[in-house]
């Protein structure tokens, strides 16, 4: 087992390596750099420039240097925890991103357990039985969830939450509590602005799960090794838990490789239009203004989570099912 | 002790099920008994209900049936209460909950799947036990122990820690069986429990179930459609067409004394050994259609056209095939070693033009590889295949291209599985068409009067062309995998287990079928089976595989009358028979299967200084032994 995780730790560096130059020349193709559009920026405000400035800060930031020299002082300085510069915010990448970095976690993670506690046991209850009237009415209403634009979702959300409860409108916390520090009053509220969020990002998510959870369970119960158990005089419901249930986690547990990325990246639309303090609306604003290496280290950062995700979601696996842990392939 | 003694009396019960194009009524009125320690059998054919009433008892029945009347009365011989009508209970009565799995449980067919793949086999057959009684988890872990000891489990403590992947087929049918026994119950029900087993393990199996319930005095009610199993195992038979019971009595008079058409026609559709050349197989219900005798004619003409070879000789040869896998061992530490498994050994044969050459041996022997080898759909690691043409033997395994092209519509391939052989999307037309489309052979108009032909020679109507795979029957849907690989009047016709999937009354159709179809267009075929019966009905010669190995060809008279090599010898004497005088000698007899190849005894084993060789014991008949052991010992 050991062997197994610190083997797949080693898999794990080629891997890191190749995204990350794959990310540096994504951001190096498109035509200019930030000092460019900056310059334009402020040429269409009517101002001028001096060049001389420009040319300053292009050497003050390496950009005169050759395309490799440039990711390999990008992509050590990640070693040690140094993310580069932010032009735009004009601080370090880390110090722009780690503020925010919070936020996105809380929400993010309630989300997840939001989507979890819903999507399951509507699921099992919609797989054991199978076209029910439960069954359709609980359909229905995660089919609605799934097909209602989520910015859609937020405004209206919005909007119900100051009509009825007096929340004030967008960001996570009320104005006032911007930029103290959390103490009790700044956490309760978080958590009355925390659920807008919750709900809009959640129910397009429970809406799926609940689908993958209800087909993949009927898969199961259809499965010999049911009746088996049935035969047995086991009760139905400890039945479910221990055989078909617990076989149809595995499509869950290989899920948690693609969970991780969204707690940081997750849902930016919704987010910009709660005006939420999360790193979404960041990146997307990166991208925009051609931030290098704030947009490099943030899709850095996606690929590294992406990573590790698929690690634990592997290890989970072999941990849960012996055929996965004992069984080697076959090959011609 | 209750008054009455019978254990359990269904009477009169009806069981439909919902569906969407309406109601379908599956057990119509059926009524029998079982008496403590008896064994009874329930004999019918796929769709007539058996597995139902089963489930009846034992109230597991899928969600869309209904029981829509009668009684099934379980008198319980451990407690001294009136019998209790289980059909009558409500689905939620704690009652039922008691009597499942410790007073009636149950062995299944498929002993893969009716493991869970994800916990071990000690903990699964355990569970019974921990629901019926309370026990420590020590107390259960050494009555789990012992019972997996009494099934035959070499090592009980390991088999314990074990999960069923890592177990050979009927190790796992003995942890069912384990898992039915560890409470003790009155009465077992056997749905079809040898049904997925090779015959040698059948006859472990089976042995094994009759040993045991002896010695716990536990009733049996045994379901099957294999009359052969019946007559070994059974006291008292019902037998049971589309959910009515046609007869019912003990075995004997069953066997001796039958008496209903369906049952006498039941027993004449089964191939035996004792069948006289040329003698036909009757099948069940008559759904031959008359073959128009000119269509056969005009493909027979078609078909015997063809280039006959240059030389004289086999039509098909193979030398000195091998086959070799590398299997990935996983493990959590490390990569784990790379394993070479040899799935085909040195295997060499012939078959003349026109000749059915059959090869017998368990599940992973090997046979189904052999095939492919010859069709080419598998790279050979060794040897040779060739094959009799206008240009002398042609070796097949060097082919590619245009050449490799005009050898696959000499050698054609009909599968076991009707189900997953057709394309669900494709229509019959397009199925049949699609061998000509591949091979750029007719224009769509041209061909078209060759499939109705073909179809015509299944025996099938032509409208049949435009409808899809799943309107048809498993019988219906074979023949039409025959059309297909006639289509392009092959020469070589390999049939992989092409009856294993079907009832016994459509069996009998299909092999009628292939047999005729044989002779008329002159087909050279190697039909694979593991059913002994149904190769000695199609085949002239037959070859024995065991392990890779080929261990044993003759002509089927030969072969039944004088078998040397003991995993042949052993075959032959696992087959139950349905014929009372002729039942399996579980005290006396040891059925190895190829596992046990130890007991072959030094003669048939290689030695440090001799390797295997075939070895003459008549014309035509060789069996393979080490080369040094003594050629007249072992012919006489």
């Amino acid at each position: 087992m050991v062997s197994y995780i610190f083997k797949r730790f080693l898999y794990m560096i080629p891997t890191l390596v190749l995204t990350s130059i794959l990310v540096f020349t994504l951001i190096e193709l498109p035509p200019g750099d930030y000092f460019e559009s900056y310059v334009n920026e402020l040429r269409a405000a009517g101002e001028t420039v001096d060049p001389k400035l420009i040319e300053y800060l292009r050497t003050e930031y390496g950009f005169d240097k050759p395309i490799w020299e440039r990711y390999f002082q990008w992509a050590t300085g990640m070693l040690v925890g140094d993310f580069g510069y932010s032009f735009e915010y004009e601080l370090p990448v880390r110090e722009v991103i780690g503020d925010r970095l919070f936020f996105t976690i809380i929400v993010t993670f309630v989300t997840i357990i939001f989507t979890w506690l819903i999507a399951f046991p509507i699921g099992i209850y919609s797989a054991t039985h199978q076209y029910s009237w439960g069954d359709y009415g609980l359909t229905f209403l995660g089919l609605l969830g799934l097909a209602i634009p989520n910015f859609l979702l937020a405004l209206i959300m919005m909007f119900l939450a100051n009509e009825w409860f007096g929340t004030t409108i967008g960001g996570l916390v009320d104005p006032e509590f911007v930029g103290q520090p959390l103490g009790w009053a700044k956490f309760v509220s978080v958590l009355e602005h925390l659920w807008i969020p919750v709900i809009v990002i959640g129910t397009s998510g429970t809406a799926a799960m609940i689908r993958r959870v209800r087909a993949n369970l009927l898969d199961e119960l259809r499965k010999p090794y049911v009746t088996t158990a049935r035969a047995k005089g086991m009760p139905e419901f400890r039945g479910l838990m221990k055989y078909p249930f617990r076989m149809s986690l595995n499509f869950f547990i290989a899920d948690i490789g693609g969970i991780l990325p969204t707690v940081i990246s997750g849902a930016e639309i919704v987010a910009i239009v709660l005006s939420l303090e999360t790193t979404g609306p960041i990146l997307i604003q990166a991208l925009q203004s051609q931030d290098m290496y704030l947009a490099g280290s943030f899709l850095m950062l996606l690929g590294f989570l992406t990573v590790i995700g698929v690690l634990i979601s592997d290890i989970a696996l072999a941990c849960l099912d012996p055929r996965i842990r004992l069984q080697g392939g076959v090959s011609r | 002790m209750s008054v009455s003694s019978t254990l359990l009396e269904v009477k009169d019960l009806k069981v439909s099920f919902d569906l969407q194009k309406g109601k379908i009524e599956a057990v119509k009125g059926v009524s029998f008994s079982v008496e403590p320690g008896e064994v009874v059998a329930i004999v019918g054919e796929s769709g007539s209900g058996k597995s139902v009433i089963a489930q009846t008892i034992l109230r597991i029945l899928p969600r869309n049936a209904n029981i829509d009347g009668g009684t099934v009365l379980f008198n319980d011989p451990a407690d001294n209460n009136d019998a209790i009508n289980l059909a009558g209970l409500d689905a939620k009565d704690e009652y039922l909950y008691e009597v499942r799995g410790g007073r009636i449980s149950m062995v299944f067919q498929e002993p893969m799947t009716a493991l869970s793949p994800l916990h071990t086999i000690g903990n699964q057959v355990q569970e019974a036990l921990v629901l019926h009684h309370t026990k420590t988890s020590r107390e259960a872990r050494s009555d789990t122990e012992e019972i997996l000891r009494l099934v035959g489990f070499p090592n009980p403590s390991l088999g314990y820690e074990m999960y069923p992947f890592e177990l050979s087929g009927g190790l796992r049918q003995r942890a069912v069986i384990a898992m039915a026994l560890i409470c003790n119950p009155a009465m077992v029900i056997a749905d079809e429990p040898t049904t997925a087993l090779d015959v040698t393990v059948q006859a472990q199996i089976l042995g094994l179930m009759k040993e045991l319930q002896k010695k716990f005095n536990t009733a049996i009610l045994m379901i099957t459609h294999d009359l052969g199993v019946v007559a070994n195992m059974a006291d008292k038979v019902v037998v049971i067409y589309h959910g009515e019971i046609m007869e019912a009595g003990n075995v004997e008079e069953i066997f001796r004394r039958p008496q209903h058409p369906y049952l006498k026609a039941l027993m004449a559709a089964i191939p035996h050994f004792d069948m006289k050349e040329g003698e036909r197989l009757v099948s069940l219900r008559d759904s031959e259609a008359d073959k128009p005798a000119d269509t056969i004619h005009k493909l027979a003409a078609k078909f015997r056209a063809q280039d006959l070879g240059k030389i004289n000789g086999p039509h098909l040869k193979v030398e000195n095939l091998r086959k070799e896998f590398l299997i990935k061992k996983g493990s959590w530490f490390g990569s784990g070693e790379n394993k070479k498994i040899v799935a085909v050994d040195n295997v060499s044969f012939e078959i003349n033009r026109g000749e059915c050459l059959g090869l017998v041996g368990e599940s992973g022997s090997g046979k189904t590889t052999v095939s492919k080898l010859i069709m080419k759909a598998l790279e050979a690691t060794e040897g040779s295949v060739s094959l009799n043409t206008s240009e002398g033997m042609t070796d097949v395994l060097a082919l590619s291209g245009q050449e490799l092209m005009a050898f696959r519509r000499k050698v054609q391939m009909i599968f076991q599985d009707p189900f997953s052989s057709l394309n669900p999307r494709m229509t019959i037309q397009n199925i049949l068409s699609e061998p000509y489309v591949i091979h750029r052979l007719n224009t769509a108009k041209g061909c078209q009067q060759d499939i109705l032909d073909l179809i015509q020679l299944v025996g099938m109507e032509p409208h049949c062309l435009n409808r899809y795979p799943h309107s048809f029957s498993g019988g219906q849907r074979q023949r039409i995998g025959i059309a297909r690989a006639l289509a392009l009047h092959p020469e070589v016709m390999i049939c992989d287990e092409p009856v294993s999937a079907l009832d016994v009354s459509v069996q009998a159709q299909i092999l009628n079928l292939l047999n005729d179809l044989r002779k008329e267009l002159g087909l050279t075929s190697l039909f694979i089976s593991h059913n002994l019966a149904v190769v000695n009905y199609v085949a002239d010669r037959i070859a024995v595989m065991c392990q890779g190995k080929l261990v044993e060809i003759a002509s089927k008279e030969q072969l039944f009358a004088n078998p040397h090599h003991p995993y042949t010898k052993s075959l032959l004497s696992a087959v139950p028979y349905p014929d009372l005088d002729r039942l399996l000698d579980f005290e006396n007899i040891k059925y190895t299967s190829s596992m046990d190849a130890d007991d072959w005894g030094a003669t048939f084993k290689s030695s440090q200084d001799a390797g295997l060789e075939n070895i003459r014991i008549d014309s035509g008949h060789y069996v393979l032994a080490n080369s040094n052991c003594n050629r007249s010992e072992i012919r006489a």
